[in-house]
């Protein structure tokens, strides 16, 4: 029989803990992430690789410099560097030069993000910053199909599902995230026509509805507004530009919708139970 | 047994038998969201030492003095078990009575689980502990007017099983008018079956406790409130029920899910907006209720669980209030290895102990000694990353509340903005705490705020 201590150690409650964490998020949404990124590669474009090689290294860099710089605590085994990479490579165009991907993610990661104060702190989603700087900047080049979903191919939706689906199993977005955001880009497109082809068009609404709205810090903070947040976004990206739905649009359409967050977190705030408080013990102890 | 014994009777036996009792089927009422976690409830291995026991008295112990008592024993006084010790002052007062046959000590100050040092009577063991004698049956008991009992309360030191410990004949007092009494036998935490044995082994006791508590209200219903994954305690509860033709009394179940089942979560499900309607009594109150009228035995122990992966015998037992964290451990034949941390409470609400000299208080319902593994805190880069605003706290919260904008302003010391989000209605639950996958320390986030927003902190 162990003897007991003299002194222990006091925290406050509660003493036990989910076994959720940010680095089982991230690493999630990687393992999500797997197949579409392996298909993209058969499917699709092998320069994916490349291009994700590049990504890597120059976030790995931009996330170590301010960590550095600001003396800040970071924790790189978290994944957070290797999904931000991973995902900005699916969306680049194919023949991309090099330095044009150093600067997206320069762009993705220092400025938009650690400037604001690093994970957490971003009031803009740094993805469709640093695609939509590109695009203003580079427009020729932005212009030519995705890596991803230049394919246009049936597998590449396939692939999208399964990583949807991973995701969902996880309990990492709400349900209703990807079948709003689905249904407000189909009933808009349907409503107001489009020029984009059809498999292009699916593969852009599905992989922005799993995965490039699966990042929480700038959606609202209830589920109704994240409803509203994603209803907006899916409107706003499809009627946006004349060709209907396309990522660059949806790009636009969330960091429109990301100015409006703080007022819906306002808005559309729950309303608590409120109840007299039991008073105060009259016992001492 | 049972079962052979099923299989044995023909089908014409069976077709004689008296049918069983049949429930009343009571009137659904509308869906209300439920929110809460779903956690582990480990509650098996102190279910399997079943039966009650109380242990051998301790070389000493600690009684903690209400706050409105005075002790009416001198140092060196010889006393007996169960013999009063402090008087009640005042209104609010209740009076104290000894746990254990033995000598008074000291009167001094002690720690005491809120971490400050409080004034309490110390009673030292003298000779060696006589047998206890039957219980002397107050005469005509269940005749008693309900103007009487809650002298009878106050007298005999009947103090809420619960945390806030308020005095029985105080929380009556404030709560006239109300008109249902909800026994409330939920264990929600993880651990903790202290009620859970109590009520399985003394049910018919905690039924008539709570028709006296109905007397002494004025009330007219009884709810007995339970977890919906606690099927045998329902059965018995209503069965005793259908027995006693009790059409006032009715047995209501929660999800078993943290929180629900705690009193605020209780009377805003049940009563919503009117909460005064009803008043929530813990089943260990009721059942001391029924033993201070009935049998005329004041309040000096109560039933606690001993438990958690580090003591080699989790059970439920009874232990005198007073008794140390120490000796209460060691009736359960110690620890089989150093636990990582104390607890007085379960893991979710209850508090961390610096040191097991503290006693047991009459609002213990367990202690609990746990492991690393279960109590390990993220340390170094891990703990308190950036919140992410994944929402699992707003979406986990019992009150509706928006725990991530509160912290988050309670960071940036804007304690006016949490304010605005309704901080005050927090209760404390810890869910947010629970779920946060950047392991934010929300809890005490919130807490600074409601002390530091505090009107009348703030003006000095």
């Amino acid at each position: 029989m162990a003897e007991t201590k003299t002194f222990y150690k006091t925290t406050l409650p509660p003493h036990i803990h989910s076994a959720d964490s940010l680095s089982r998020r991230y690493w999630g949404q990687l393992i999500a992430l797997l197949p579409v990124f392996v298909t993209a590669c058969f499917v699709g474009h092998a320069e994916i690789l490349r291009v994700f090689l590049i990504c890597l290294i120059s976030a790995a860099a931009f996330e170590f410099l301010p960590a550095r710089l600001f003396r800040k605590k970071e924790n790189p085994q978290n994944g957070e560097a290797l999904l931000a990479a991973a995902l900005f490579s699916l969306l680049m165009p194919a023949k991309c030069p090099p330095e044009v991907v150093v600067l997206g993610v320069f762009m993705m990661v220092f400025v938009a993000k650690e400037l604001f104060g690093g994970t957490g702190s971003y009031p803009l989603q740094p993805l469709f910053l640093a695609r939509v700087f590109l695009q203003l900047c580079f427009p020729t080049i932005m212009s030519e199909p995705m890596l991803l979903a230049g394919g246009g191919n049936v597998w590449t939706l396939v692939s999208i599902g399964l990583g949807g689906i991973i995701l969902f199993k996880q309990k990492q977005v709400y349900w209703e995230t990807p079948v709003l955001f689905m249904s407000g880009c189909f009933v808009c497109e349907a409503l107001f026509g489009g020029s984009g082809t059809p498999l292009t068009f699916f593969s852009g609404v599905l992989l922005t509805s799993f995965f490039l709205l699966a990042d929480p810090v700038t959606l609202p903070l209830t589920r109704r507004g994240t409803a509203f947040f994603i209803l907006g976004a899916a409107f706003l990206s499809s009627r946006l530009s004349p060709e209907g739905f396309s990522i660059g649009s949806a790009g636009y359409a969330v960091l429109l919708m990301n100015l409006l967050t703080p007022w819906i977190d306002v808005w559309l705030k729950s309303v608590p139970y409120k109840m007299e408080k039991p008073r105060k013990a009259t016992c001492s102890t | 047994m049972f079962k052979r014994h099923q299989n044995l009777s023909t089908e014409k036996e069976r077709k004689i038998e008296t049918p069983g009792p049949t429930f009343k089927k009571t009137k659904k009422r509308p869906e209300r969201k439920t929110v809460g976690v779903r956690l582990e409830r480990k509650k098996d291995a102190s279910l399997l030492n079943f039966n009650l026991k109380r242990p051998y008295p301790p070389e000493k112990i600690r009684i903690p003095i209400p706050a409105f008592a005075e002790p009416c024993v001198k140092i060196g006084q010889v006393v007996q078990l169960g013999q009063k010790i402090a008087e009640p002052q005042g209104p609010e007062g209740v009076s104290l009575h000894a746990g254990m046959p033995g000598t008074v000590e000291k009167i001094a100050l002690f720690p005491s689980a809120t971490g400050s040092k409080e004034r309490m009577i110390e009673i030292r063991k003298h000779g060696e502990p006589k047998t206890l004698l039957p219980a002397e049956i107050r005469k005509g008991w269940e005749e008693i007017p309900a103007e009487e009992l809650p002298k009878i309360f106050r007298n005999s030191g009947l103090v809420t099983t619960d945390p806030l410990m308020e005095p029985v004949h105080g929380k009556i007092e404030r709560y006239a008018g109300a008109r249902t009494v909800l026994i409330n036998g939920c264990e929600p935490e993880p651990y903790v079956t202290c009620e859970q044995t109590l009520i399985l082994s003394h049910a018919l006791e905690i039924l008539k406790g709570a028709e006296l508590l109905k007397k002494a209200l004025g009330a007219e219903k009884i709810f007995f409130a339970f977890e919906a994954c606690n099927l045998e305690m329902i059965e018995l509860i209503k069965s005793k029920i259908y027995f006693l033709k009790w059409e006032h009394a009715e047995v209501r179940t929660v999800p078993a899910l943290y929180p629900q089942g705690l009193e605020s979560t209780l009377l805003r499900a049940w009563f919503p907006g009117e909460e005064k309607k009803g008043v929530v009594f813990p089943a260990s109150t009721a059942f001391a209720v029924y033993e201070a009228v009935a049998q005329q035995k004041p309040f000096y122990e109560r039933v606690v669980t001993v438990g958690g992966e580090c003591v080699v015998e989790p059970r439920s037992l009874w232990l005198p209030v007073g008794i140390s964290l120490h000796d209460a451990i060691h009736a359960c034949k110690g620890v089989m290895r150093e636990p990582r941390k104390i607890l007085m409470g379960g893991p979710m609400a209850g508090a961390a102990q610096t040191t097991i000299e503290v006693p047991v208080m009459a609002g213990t319902n367990a202690i609990l000694a746990l492991p690393e593994e279960i109590a390990r805190e993220e340390t170094g880069v891990l703990a308190g990353e950036p919140c992410i605003r994944c929402n699992l706290c707003v979406d986990h919260c019992p009150v509706l509340l928006s725990p991530a904008m509160i912290t988050l302003a309670a960071e940036q010391k804007e304690f006016s903005i949490a304010e605005e989000w309704d901080v005050r209605e927090c209760i404390e639950c810890g869910n947010c705490a629970y779920v946060c996958p950047s392991k934010r320390p929300m809890l005490r986030l919130i807490r600074s705020t409601s002390v530091l927003s505090d009107p009348a902190v703030k003006h000095g």
